[in-house]
């Protein structure tokens, strides 16, 4: 038995060594390890009649054997595979990849959802409120009397007499403020509504970023922390941040946040911007907090709204505003 | 507001900054200068010429030639004008220069002589309209030296933002208080020029005096209640709440006339039209204090009589617009013995207005209420220098500077003489008001700590005064500029952080505790769906939520335009004129998707609003390309997105189609919501048997997607098939829940494909669907992999192929048992559908 199967190892190795090609290969692995008519398989149906102290050694031999007989196809494999002169490929490789329509988020959308995953990582969650809003959210409860020239600042479109489409997102302060308790840490991203005219810088529906921070012991030193962590982390490491006395009526201090970017060339140069205007923002006005039954002796807060049009607009080096609004899906198509 | 550096600077004389160094510090006062015109601009290339010798030109009666000294020594000049003297100086534009209009001046023969430069008229350097003659400079200059300069006119305009709390912003001097370091101590109002100007011969005393020292003119204050009077003049305020002092001045003799140069150059500098120099002297002084100011020709008020009230029912007056304007009796009139003569704090009255051949003024410096101004120019949908600055509240306690300052200047540009007394109407006293500051709530709420001491030299220089001064307590005097603004004790907390400088605070991050409010579901599925679809090859568009009347059931009642002049009761129709608007500049393969909201009317007349998710698709399934197939979207591919969208959206509900029927069919069950009723889904934006709905888990209809009608579409008849959906999105979507994972199976599985003949009224998907329900619990899966018609088919048959995957859980499935399960499912298909396998 065992000789056979030396005599058969020899006859396979031998066979494989010769094989030419992948197809020879096959045929020798059927001759000698295929189940039905393979020579091993055959011996190995022999074992059974062995003794009972010679089957233990002939069975060990035939799997070594039928490991080595196994391993040396392989190798020949390899080697025919290594050997084989290159041939042409039968395939153009420099045909296109097959494609897909691609499809792209909208750029403003895009402003908007990075400015969220900043504030995320700042802590903050996000919260909605209606388009369609009242003069009391819109206007009064932020301590915008409507017979204040502040009131003009945004001419209003109107459903019905105290009925509105909101010039801004800050109704959402007043919203959610009514119902939940401090503390407050939220963006409330949305469109808004202004009675302007199309042109190169405004739309009459634009979307707009509130934000909201109330708690005990919030300080201008932390509205301007945070801000300045927001603007450097969107704009780059090496944005500067000025923060300039303003007026909203539902801040207060108020101020405007301009950014100056380090702007690098292709050539590698760096080039700074002017300052840019990118928030307004300030202290939460305590009437502002005492309108929503807030005691403004204890919290204290801050607030911002941002135009992530504009964002996107600087962002993209877009000159007129109205593109964003066409949705010629060759401009969008550009902000994979 | 516009105002002049150089204005600036006279009123505040300390100011050491370059018009740079105070734009860049405005802008940290929150005034920040939105753009600033270098006024010297055009006149760089023009200096200052001293003609040495005028004589005739010796070809020529109307031609002057001069010998003039300039920057390159003498030159000759042809000159025009007829009165050109010698020893003279007069703006010289020499040889390469070029005027403010852009010619540029050459070497000329002019008649047989040489003329290098030109000796210029204002009108040529756009400095007046004044053409007929050069412009004669009174003074002596250096020759060459740069025209600008030596005439006082290299100034800059600058356009400062003013924000509406600061009223006290809209004059020089407020601006001025700003810059200077002393703040409001820094200000001194020159005295005016002596020069008569243009024959008025400044013939009044005092002309050329100083504020503080108007009493030279001999003026001098009558103080009245309501009532007061003087020079034979009236005045009376009906109502004092809207008027609260009123100040009277007459002036006889005046000469009316235009402006002395300086006084022009002045209001140009600011922006302003010179008109006369009583009007001048008027704005000029608005412009240099803030407080409008009004000349009524005092012939034209009947009786000489002043009354400050309200308009009666029907009255109208002539605006000096010329505007005929009805007034209501909520509107403060000025008016005479009769009929009004001026909109109180608005405009003056034509009929009473200064002309050439008034001699005797009555000059007004009045003070109205705010809101009583604001409503009735809203309510006369006009705005005014004067509207805008008593809207956002005039100084009270600089009205007797403003009276004075504006006599003088009348006298010295318009001639004239104050007669009597300055009449004071002053029915209500002033009481400046006290605000009160906690030291420690300044920390509180800007985290920095300020000592009294600090806070008090912060307010000081903008002319903040401590009344009294306790443990954690300072209460401040408040100056009349800002008394409209600062009310409160955050006002003047806001005022420490202004003026402490906003840079200086310090910048660090505190630990925060994290907020109440949980993020917003609706924003977390809208993320999710922005993905997917753009994923999807689908672009995303934004579109306005307004659209013309019939595409909504919401107007608004102010709109721009009759294109968006309501709310949209659906998303669809306004992306579809988007896919036009693509087509019509030639892009013909077209996938957008918008998330957006849709307005219905609702209860208590809120419309109810829902979030949406609209999607078309129009043109090839896939970019062209080699071995691609030219396939265009139908609609089984918007009733895949319809999937995508239901199994993030509804999680539960399923897509399914509308079979025959009419557009927008009540779906079978009748369970849809009345909101999804109500909000029209696009309802009618489909072809009839060619959509889909979506319905939720509950039954009702969230969505509709299908073919879109070509009458609901504007495209040329080649255009072909568009499909789209509009799918309302839950309010406040569920978490997702999590999925809980299947085993992988251990078994092999058993396949068997099997192709029925379907005649045509049966429905491919009933086969389907029996096919499934009938191959019980060993069926794994059941799919459609084939459509196919051919004239080898009964006529009117289908063949469906359907391939059925068998498999159990721990062993493996014997043939028999397959072959039972699938005639399970061939009886079950035979029974529901009366359809038999092909032989």
């Amino acid at each position: 038995m065992i000789e056979e199967l030396r005599k058969l190892q020899r006859d396979a190795l031998a066979a494989i060594r010769e094989a030419r090609d992948a197809a020879d290969l096959e045929r020798i692995r059927v001759r000698y390890l295929g189940r039905r008519e393979g020579r091993l398989s055959g011996l190995l149906r022999g074992l059974g009649r062995l003794s009972a102290q010679e089957r233990p050694a002939a069975g060990a031999a035939a799997n070594r054997a039928k490991r080595s007989l196994g391993d040396a196809l392989k190798g020949r494999l390899a080697e025919l595979a290594a050997a084989e002169p290159r041939r042409e490929p039968d395939l153009d490789l420099t045909l296109p990849p097959r494609r897909k329509w691609r499809g792209t988020i909208h750029p403003v959308s895009q402003a908007v959802d990075d400015i969220w995953t900043i504030f995320r990582g700042l802590g903050f969650t996000r919260a909605r409120g209606p388009e369609v809003d009242t003069e009391w959210y819109n206007f009064v409860a932020l301590n915008t009397p409507l017979d204040h020239p502040a009131a003009d600042e945004q001419d209003t479109l109107y459903l019905a007499p105290g009925l509105l489409l909101r010039s801004h997102t800050s109704p959402v302060q007043i919203r959610t403020m009514e119902k939940y308790p401090p503390p407050i840490r939220i963006i409330a991203p949305g469109m808004v509504y202004r009675r302007d005219t199309y042109d190169a810088t405004h739309t009459p529906a634009f979307a707009q970023i509130e934000g909201l921070v109330v708690d005990e012991g919030v300080t201008f030193v932390d509205f301007k922390a945070t801000l300045a962590e927001f603007a450097r982390r969107f704009w780059g490491p090496g944005t500067q941040v000025r923060f300039r006395p303003s007026f909203f009526p539902f801040t207060e201090p108020s101020a405007e946040v301009d950014v100056k970017r380090v702007i690098v060339r292709e050539d590698g140069s760096e080039e700074e911007t002017d300052w840019i205007e990118i928030m307004g923002a300030g202290m939460v006005d305590p009437a502002v907090l005492d309108n929503v039954g807030y005691d403004s002796e204890r919290y204290t807060g801050w607030a911002f709204g941002m135009g992530p049009a504009r964002v996107a607009l600087l962002r993209h080096g877009v000159r007129d505003l109205r593109l964003f609004y066409e949705n010629d899906m060759r401009f969008l198509g550009q902000f994979t | 507001m516009k105002v002049s550096y150089r204005w600036l600077r006279d009123v505040a004389p300390g100011i050491g900054l370059t018009a740079d160094e105070a734009t860049a510090r405005l802008a940290l006062r929150g005034a920040p200068v939105e753009e600033v015109d270098d006024l010297s601009e055009g006149l760089r290339d023009i200096v200052i010429g001293q003609v040495l010798e005028a004589r005739p030109h010796p070809n020529a009666d109307r031609l002057t030639l001069c010998r003039v000294m300039g920057p390159d020594g003498e030159v000759p000049v042809v000159c025009g004008a007829p009165d050109v003297r010698s020893g003279s100086y007069y703006p010289f534009a020499p040889v390469g220069a070029v005027l403010p209009g852009g010619f540029k001046i050459g070497k000329r023969k002019i008649r047989g002589e040489f003329s290098q430069g030109m000796l210029c008229s204002e009108r040529e350097l756009e400095l007046g309209e004044d053409h007929a003659g050069i412009m004669l400079l009174e003074g002596e200059f250096d020759p060459g030296a740069p025209f600008a300069k030596a005439a006082g006119l290299d100034d800059f305009r600058f356009d400062v933002e003013v924000t509406p709390n600061r009223g006290d912003l809209l004059s020089h001097v407020g601006i001025a208080r700003e810059l200077h370091p002393r703040g409001q101590d820094g200000i001194v109002l020159p005295a005016f020029p002596r020069t008569g100007g243009n024959g008025t011969g400044g013939s009044g005393a005092g002309a050329g005096g100083h504020a503080e020292t108007a009493g030279r003119a001999g003026a001098s204050f009558i103080r009245g209640g309501p009532e007061a009077g003087s020079a034979g003049v009236r005045i009376h305020i009906e109502d004092p709440e809207l008027c609260p002092r009123y100040l009277g001045a007459v002036i006889r003799g005046v000469t009316v006339g235009p402006s002395p140069g300086w006084l022009a150059d002045r209001l140009r500098a600011a922006g302003a039209r010179p008109i006369n120099n009583v009007v001048d002297a008027t704005n000029y002084v608005m412009l240099e204090l803030g407080q409008p100011l009004h000349a009524f020709d005092l012939d034209r008020l009947a009786d000489r009589t002043i009354v400050v009230g309200r308009a009666r029912p029907g009255e109208s007056l002539v605006t000096l617009d010329g505007e005929a304007r009805a007034v209501t009796p909520e509107m403060l009139m000025i008016r005479d013995a009769r009929d009004p003569v001026a909109i109180a704090g608005v405009m003056g009255g034509r009929d009473s207005e200064v002309s050439d051949a008034t001699a005797d003024i009555l000059l007004e410096c009045a003070l109205f209420e705010p809101k009583q101004v604001r409503a009735t120019r809203r309510a006369l949908r006009m705005s005014t220098d004067a509207s805008y600055r008593f809207e956002r509240g005039v100084d009270p306690t600089a009205m007797e500077t403003a009276a004075l300052r504006a006599v003088e200047l009348i006298l010295a540009a318009a001639g004239g003489s104050l007669d009597g007394e300055v009449i004071d109407a002053c029915p209500v006293p002033w009481d400046a008001p006290v605000v009160a500051l906690r030291p420690s709530r300044v920390k509180h709420l800007l985290g920095v700590e300020f000592t009294p001491d600090k806070i008090i030299s912060l307010l000081a220089p903008l002319g903040y005064s401590v009344a009294t001064q306790g443990d954690d307590r300072i209460e401040f005097v408040v100056p009349g500029h800002r008394s409209y603004d600062t009310l409160r004790e955050v006002d003047l907390i806001e005022e420490v952080a202004r003026t402490h400088g906003y840079d200086v605070f310090p910048s660090a991050l505190s630990p925060f505790r994290p907020g109440t409010v949980p993020d917003d579901p609706l924003f977390q599925l809208e993320d999710r769906l922005r993905a997917r679809l753009a994923g999807d090859g689908i672009s995303e568009a934004q579109t306005p939520a307004l659209g013309p009347a019939g595409h909504g059931d919401v107007p608004l009642l102010n709109p721009m335009s009759a294109d968006e002049s309501c709310l949209r009761r659906d998303r669809l129709p306004g992306l579809l004129t988007h896919l036009e608007r693509n087509m019509s500049r030639g892009v013909r393969d077209v996938r957008l998707f918008e998330l957006g909201t849709a307005f219905a009317p609702g209860g208590d007349s809120v419309p109810a609003e829902s979030a949406r998710v609209a999607v078309v698709l129009h043109g090839r399934r896939e970019p062209m390309q080699w071995g691609g197939s030219d396939r265009r979207f139908d609609v089984y591919d918007i009733a895949r997105v319809m999937e995508l969208i239901a199994e993030e959206a509804w999680p539960g509900g399923a897509v399914v189609p509308v079979q025959g029927g009419a557009a927008g069919a009540e779906p079978d069950g009748g369970a849809a919501p009345s909101t999804a009723e109500a909000s029209g889904l696009a309802a009618d934006a489909f072809v009839a048997g060619r959509f889909f709905e979506v319905v939720n888990a509950a039954g009702g209809v969230v969505g509709r997607g299908g073919e879109i009608r070509p009458a609901a579409i504007d495209l040329p008849p080649w255009a072909g098939t568009v499909v789209g959906t509009e799918i309302e999105l839950p309010a406040s979507p569920d978490p997702r829940a999590a999925v809980t994972a299947c085993e992988l199976p251990d078994q092999p599985a058993s396949q068997r494909d099997v192709a029925f003949l379907v005649r045509g009224e049966v429905a491919a998907g009933e086969v389907l669907r029996a096919a499934r329900a009938g191959g019980g619990h060993l069926l794994e899966e059941a799919g459609l992999f084939d459509l196919y018609t051919g004239d080898d088919l009964p006529p009117g048959t289908r063949s469906v192929a359907i391939r059925l995957r068998f498999r159990a859980r721990g062993r493996t499935l014997t043939d028999k048992e397959v072959d039972r399960a699938c005639r399970r499912v061939l009886k079950k298909v035979k029974e529901a559908t009366g359809v038999e396998p092909r032989s």
